[in-house]
């Protein structure tokens, strides 16, 4: 049976190219789409992998009432730093580091700076991005971020002044660009902590002690992520006590708790629409498949009805028919699969050239509203290379789709072939 | 001599018409039996009752003392695979496939190892005479040529009986003739049944016996 389905194929094989030519191109449209759509959600975790950890907590503040001076961001208010070792008691976490990241309006730039501990992963991530100089070894060295170096024309050892402190420039980096928590200034957390502490504008808006942080790195295995982000949410926003809404719309007192998911979903907003697109395509591409398949399918056994006739007549049962009939389209549904994954393989790599641009959400690298234009130091849309990759599991759905259209198609169409009466076929020539 | 089909008061009707009316008869193991008749008499319509074809609306037909007329229809399709063989005016071959493939083609459905099928298709080509022609498909043969490649299909599961419909219908004289020694020297040689449908008396002559119908019914025999 297999060598007389083998030879229909082949002897007329002008007319089955057409069901061929049709499977391998739903196969090769479906795989494009859901792997470019998951190259474009995986985009969104991109920024989190380079900085190299899996949850941010931020608390949400006050407003400033004037631009004077260090200050925080709303979505930055003083965290106290004993947080840190209930977060490091949770189960699942690996690492916890922090800092403080202010906002200084000095009379002649804007700067914002960042306080680290060298020696945790934010610093470590820091350091490494170091290029000319040494790490900062006492508190008023500090690292520059190149693009802000380059617009303000600052030098190695010279000497800035930050919200009234004298700073002396250690080494420059380049943080920008890829990472989420950038920053112009990178300086030891002690010293930025009173900058903070001594900002009467700061002490005005919030309430900011010594040792207060502002933003907090929780590392948690892989799998671990969404647990620990649990965790996190009920240890630290138990309380209701909320009053008042950022600008952002976030509530005042209450924490932010930053996934990769969660990220991906504040994002994603144009990729969700996206998500439909997919979906309505996937469908139509299934029903164009179905009408395009199921009509030459039908085609092709109409013309083959004196066949099918002879068969009977010869002693073939309804459902050895259906057996010659399965593996044929069996065989067609295969090479057009092969077809199909080779032209997908060869369209993935001509798309992995590809490259998608994030735009990090405000509360995740702010910068003042206000101020009129970003410099480039700023960048809230970061671009990648499309991680676009070619999924095993992807060839599932297509793969169902077309044999279960295939088969309905089977069945119905040996419903007509198992009324066929052979003598009605066979008495004319 | 041993009744191999017995036909009992059989009925069969075809949209108005009375195709096959109230028939009863017998025939014999080795019995080489021609159908005769008008056209529309209803000799094809007893032939594809007989072969389990098609249905009786009325009566009996015991094939071998099976009751054909209450199989169902994948019986009647293994009962058709394993008893009879039927050849046709026109030839009925598959064009895709080449000649051993054609003769071979009732055995696809079954189990039997390719090498045994093969052997057997060869055998049956060989017994219609058509040892040299095996890897030709069916647009490359003459059209006696596709006829034995349909009489050595029809032939292929050793049948018990071999219905021919009008075999030489579509054949000139000379080849038509040919077929006929061919399904003459079958039944003389190896004792099949055939039971042939055909308008030519010469050909009737040689038979053992004439079933003559008219409007349905047997004339006389
Ligand atoms: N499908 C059908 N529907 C209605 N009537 C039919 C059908 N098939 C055959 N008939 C009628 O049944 C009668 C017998 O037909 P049948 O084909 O058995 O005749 P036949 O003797 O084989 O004729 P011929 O010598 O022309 O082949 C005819 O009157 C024919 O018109
Ligand atoms: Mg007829």
């Amino acid at each position: 049976m297999l060598r007389y389905a083998v030879k229909e194929l082949v002897k007329r094989k002008k007319k089955y190219a057409l069901n061929i030519l049709v499977i391998s191109l739903v196969v090769v449209l479906l795989i494009t789409l859901t792997s470019l759509n998951t190259a474009y959600k995986d985009a969104s975790k991109l920024p989190f992998e380079s900085i190299h950890s899996s949850i941010i907590v931020q608390k949400n503040g006050n407003v400033a009432e004037n631009t004077t001076g260090a200050l925080v961001s709303c979505s930055l208010a003083p965290i106290k730093k004993d947080l840190i070792s209930n977060i490091k008691s949770l189960d699942g976490v690996s690492e916890v580091s922090y800092g403080l990241s202010l906002w200084v309006f000095d009379e002649d730039t804007f700067k914002r700076v960042l306080g680290v501990n060298w020696d945790d992963s934010l610093g470590r991530k820091i350091k490494s991005k170091i290029y000319v100089g040494s790490l900062p070894q006492s508190d008023e060295k500090i690292i520059v971020e190149k693009t802000f170096a380059q617009e303000n024309n600052i030098i190695l050892n010279q000497k800035i002044i930050i919200s009234g402190e004298a700073f002396i420039v250690a080494g420059l980096s380049e943080t920008s660009g890829k990472d989420i928590v950038s920053s112009d200034i990178y300086a030891n957390l002690k010293p930025v902590q009173e900058m903070a502490y001594n900002s009467k504008n700061l002490q005005d808006t919030e309430t900011f002690d010594r040792s207060d942080i502002n933003i907090i790195f929780v590392d948690a295995k892989q799998t671990k992520v969404a647990d620990v982000s649990e965790e996190l949410d009920s240890l630290l926003n138990k309380q209701d006590s909320f009053s008042g809404k950022t600008p952002t719309g976030q509530k005042i007192g209450s924490y932010s708790i930053y996934t990769p998911e969660s990220f991906e979903n504040q994002i994603s907003s144009i990729f969700n629409i996206s998500d439909k697109i997919v979906l309505l395509l996937t469908i139509v591409i299934l029903i164009g498949t179905a009408l395009i398949l199921f009509k030459s399918m039908a085609h092709a056994i109409t013309e083959r009805k004196k066949e099918f006739g002879i068969m009977k007549a010869v002693g073939f049962t309804n459902k050895d028919l259906k057996k010659q009939l399965t593996l044929e389209i069996l065989i067609q549904v295969i090479v057009g699969f092969l077809i199909g994954i080779l032209i997908s393989l060869m369209v993935l790599f001509a798309l992995s050239g590809l490259t998608v641009s994030v735009n990090i959400p405000w509360e995740l690298n702010p910068y003042p509203h206000f101020l009129a234009s970003n410099p480039s130091s700023v960048n809230t849309i970061q671009t990648y290379p499309l991680p676009i990759q070619f999924n095993p599991q992807q060839v599932i759905l297509p793969m169902l789709s077309i044999l279960i259209i295939s088969f309905l198609t089977i069945h119905i169409l040996l419903k007509n072939i198992g009324k066929l009466k052979p003598m009605e076929v066979l008495k004319y020539e | 001599m041993n009744e191999l089909i017995t036909v009992k008061e059989l009925s069969k009707t075809l949209g108005k018409v009375k195709a096959v009316n109230n028939i009863s008869f017998s025939i014999n193991n080795g019995e080489l039996v021609a159908i005769q008749g008008h056209s529309g008499s209803g000799k094809s319509t007893l032939l594809s009752l007989l072969s389990g074809l098609e249905k009786q609306d009325e009566g009996e037909i015991l094939f071998d003392n099976m009751k054909i007329g209450n199989m169902s229809e994948d019986d009647l399709a293994l009962f058709r695979r394993k008893n009879v063989g039927i050849v046709f005016q026109s030839f009925n071959l598959i064009p895709t496939l080449n000649v051993v493939e054609n003769i071979a083609l009732p055995l696809f459905p079954t189990n039997i190892n390719k090498k045994e099928m093969m052997a057997k298709a060869q055998k049956s080509a060989e017994s219609v005479g058509l040892k040299d022609r095996l890897d030709h498909y069916p647009n490359e043969l003459s059209g006696g040529e596709q006829q034995r490649v349909a009489i050595a299909r029809a032939l292929i599961n050793d049948p018990k009986v071999l219905f021919a419909d009008e075999p030489t219908g579509n054949l000139d004289s000379k080849t038509g003739k040919k077929i006929l020694e061919l399904l003459q020297s079958l039944n003389k040689e190896i004792g099949l049944t055939v039971v042939m449908v055909t308008h030519d008396d010469s050909i009737a002559k040689v038979c053992d016996r004439i079933i003559k119908l008219k409007d349905g019914g047997i004339q006389d025999e």
